[in-house]
């Protein structure tokens, strides 16, 4: 700490005598003194230094006390003035403190009473500072509580769970839009009773905190099913808010939207019952010829035991070739198959898989086109998932064909896509049945179809795997005509997903 | 011996079921999908029926003996069930599901046959 503080005092008189006199004597006292002999002087001194107490006289030539004193609590509002006056009266005294004076000291004052003043004056002028710092403090503070709520509420607002506080009152004191959304009402106000207007689901949780009035270290939740307000399948967990002395303020309900989880739960339980339903069929069938070969109460010819043993067989066939399928869909969907890209020609492909078809291509006696475009377009891809879309698209039009139809091949360019288009003679689809074909386990049931086996997953996995190229699939058909498959594969470049593949391979070797 | 109309789209199952029941002297008519079902029924009046709840849809044995039930045709009908109550449809005997059993696939000849008997003896003796 430096010396004492000494408070800076103005003096403005036009008497030599009095304004030399107090000086000397507030410097004696331990304060440090300027004059001025003047009103013009005295309010330029006290407009461009801080002073802690200026005395001013009243009667002076020209600018006169009051109006020095106006022009200093202008500039310089903590600047305690008083007024001296050789004219005290009530009235003066009244003018003066009207226009902001401290106090004001009659003419001629002994040294007592001026020091008195001047004391009283110092002080007050320290309340003044003293309040001025708790009031700025305090507006700074507010600035900041607001600024906090404003980032608080846009930080609220943002989140896409729901949340919504209410008080001990089961009044709403808090909540985003997306509390809104979840819990199907148009509109909350602050301070509104609102529990009552909240789904049952969400108010009980609400009254099992309220009804105990206590606070509990506690989480209560709820679902919600779609009702008519909302569509959405919602969790909720409800909370209680402490006061900080530990009693309840409040509840806290944080909402969130399930819906998706929901959708997925249900696709996942319809495929496995659809699986469930696949695979049991065929082992009924098997299990009731086995059945019948062993019961020796139903007599069978040697024919029919031939031909139960055959179908069993069929059918058992049949079930290795749905499970070899659904792990192929479960490999691409964990996408644990390590693809091997590099540039394939269309071309050889289909005529790889034509080979390797031929022998049932002859057997139902079938015409078979293969067409070419120049240049024959190639695509980077992993070879066998290629071969597999392939061999898939073109056994169907096989196996679904007429003895002594036709299959047409085309393979060309369009855009940026390598195509190939596949068309049979074959049974057809129905308009119904066309948008259910790359579903997995559909199957198109009919007369003509009872005969061809099929897992119902073929297309499923051509579909598949020309989604994760990002290319693309249609289907034309006419029922009794035939059907026309085109697939497009991206040229030359590797799509996203098989470049990303390609990485994590050279990663991993 | 009784006429007997079996409803499935499983045509093995239709194979070794006919089988079970022919051995017993009983006449079998069949169909592998709802509307051919319903034609038989109509057009051989069988004793009996037996009807796979899921053909084309998951429920469309469901639907085809409500179908019967409208229009006054009370054959005692055998449900084929194989999956259904991991779909959620817990299938019970009732005026929603208006059939006399429920069979869970696979059946053995004898399950088959004593389900049938029963059912026929029932009938016989309303």
């Amino acid at each position: 700490m430096g010396e004492k503080y000494k408070p800076k005092i103005l003096i403005i008189d036009d008497e030599k005598g009095i304004r030399d006199g107090t000086k000397r004597l507030l410097e004696s006292e331990g304060y440090s003194a300027d004059t001025a002999s003047n009103g013009e002087e005295g309010i330029y001194a006290g407009t461009t230094v801080e002073y802690d107490a200026a005395i001013i006289d009243l009667k002076m030539p020209g600018i006169d006390g009051i109006a020095v004193l106006k022009a200093i609590l202008k500039s310089r509002p903590n600047t305690v003035c008083i007024i001296a006056t050789g004219y005290a009266s009530y009235e003066t005294a009244v003018e003066s403190t009207s226009y902001g004076a401290f106090g004001y000291i009659p003419k001629p004052f002994t040294s007592d009473e001026l020091l008195q003043k001047i004391n009283q004056a110092v002080y007050k002028r320290q309340l003044l500072l003293e309040s001025e710092k708790w009031k700025k403090e305090r507006e700074e503070r507010l600035l900041e509580v607001a600024f906090e709520k404003t980032r608080l509420n846009t930080i609220i607002n943002s989140i896409s769970d729901g949340l919504l506080v209410v008080n001990k009152e089961g009044q709403a004191v808090l909540f985003n839009p997306s509390a809104l959304k979840f819990l199907g009402v148009e509109n909350i106000l602050i301070e509104e009773q609102v529990i009552d207007r909240l789904p049952e689901g969400i108010s009980s949780l609400i009254y099992k905190f309220l009804r105990s009035g206590k606070y509990e270290k506690t989480t209560y939740s709820a679902r919600l099913e779609p009702s008519n307000t909302t569509d959405l399948f919602i969790e909720a967990a409800a909370s209680a808010v402490p006061h900080h002395d530990g009693s309840l303020a409040g509840v806290v309900v944080v909402l969130k939207d399930i819906t998706e989880m929901k959708k997925l739960e249900q696709l996942k339980s319809q495929f496995v019952s659809m699986v469930s339903h696949e695979l049991k069929a065929p082992v009924a069938a098997v299990y009731g010829y086995l059945q019948l070969l062993d019961n020796s109460s139903i007599s069978l010819t040697e024919e029919q035991k031939k031909n139960y043993l055959k179908r069993s067989q069929l059918r058992l066939d049949s079930v290795l070739k749905m499970v070899n399928d659904l792990l192929d869909i479960s490999r691409m969907e964990m996408k644990t198959i390590t693809r091997e890209i590099k540039e394939i020609q269309l071309g050889s492909v289909v005529r790889n898989v034509i080979e390797f078809l031929s022998l049932e291509i002859n057997k139902q006696n079938l015409n078979l086109k293969l067409e070419l475009d120049e240049p024959i377009p190639t695509v980077n891809a992993d070879m066998e998932e290629i071969t597999r879309l392939f061999i898939n698209l073109l056994s169907n039009a096989v196996k679904y064909n007429k003895p002594g139809g036709s299959i047409e091949i085309n393979i060309f360019s369009s855009g940026g896509f390598a195509a190939a288009r596949i068309k049979d003679t074959g049974i057809g689809l129905m308009p119904e049945e066309k948008e259910k074909i790359f579903h997995e386990f559909f199957r198109a049931k009919n007369e003509m179809t009872k005969d061809i086996s099929g897992t119902g997953l073929g297309l499923s996995i051509v579909k598949r795997i020309v989604d994760s190229y990002a290319g693309k699939v249609e289907v034309e058909s006419e029922f009794g005509k035939g059907t026309a498959f085109t697939v497009y594969l991206p040229v030359n470049t590797e799509a996203g997903i098989s470049i990303k593949e390609k990485e994590i391979l050279t990663d991993n070797n | 011996m009784a006429k007997i109309a079996i409803i499935d789209d499983d045509p093995d199952i239709l194979d070794a079921s006919g089988l079970v029941l022919t051995s017993q002297g009983h006449e079998i008519v069949t169909a592998t999908n709802p509307d051919d079902g319903y034609k038989i029924v109509m057009d051989n009046k069988p004793d009996l029926i037996i009807l796979d709840v899921m053909m084309n849809e998951p429920d469309d044995g469901f639907f085809l003996a409500q179908k019967f039930r409208k229009e006054k045709i009370f054959t005692p009908i055998i449900m084929y069930t194989s999956v259904s109550k991991s779909i959620g449809m817990d299938f019970g005997v009732n005026e929603m599901v208006p059939v006399d059993e429920f069979v869970e696939k696979p059946i053995s000849p004898e399950q088959l046959i004593e389900k049938v008997e029963k059912l026929l003896h029932t009938e016989a003796g309303r």
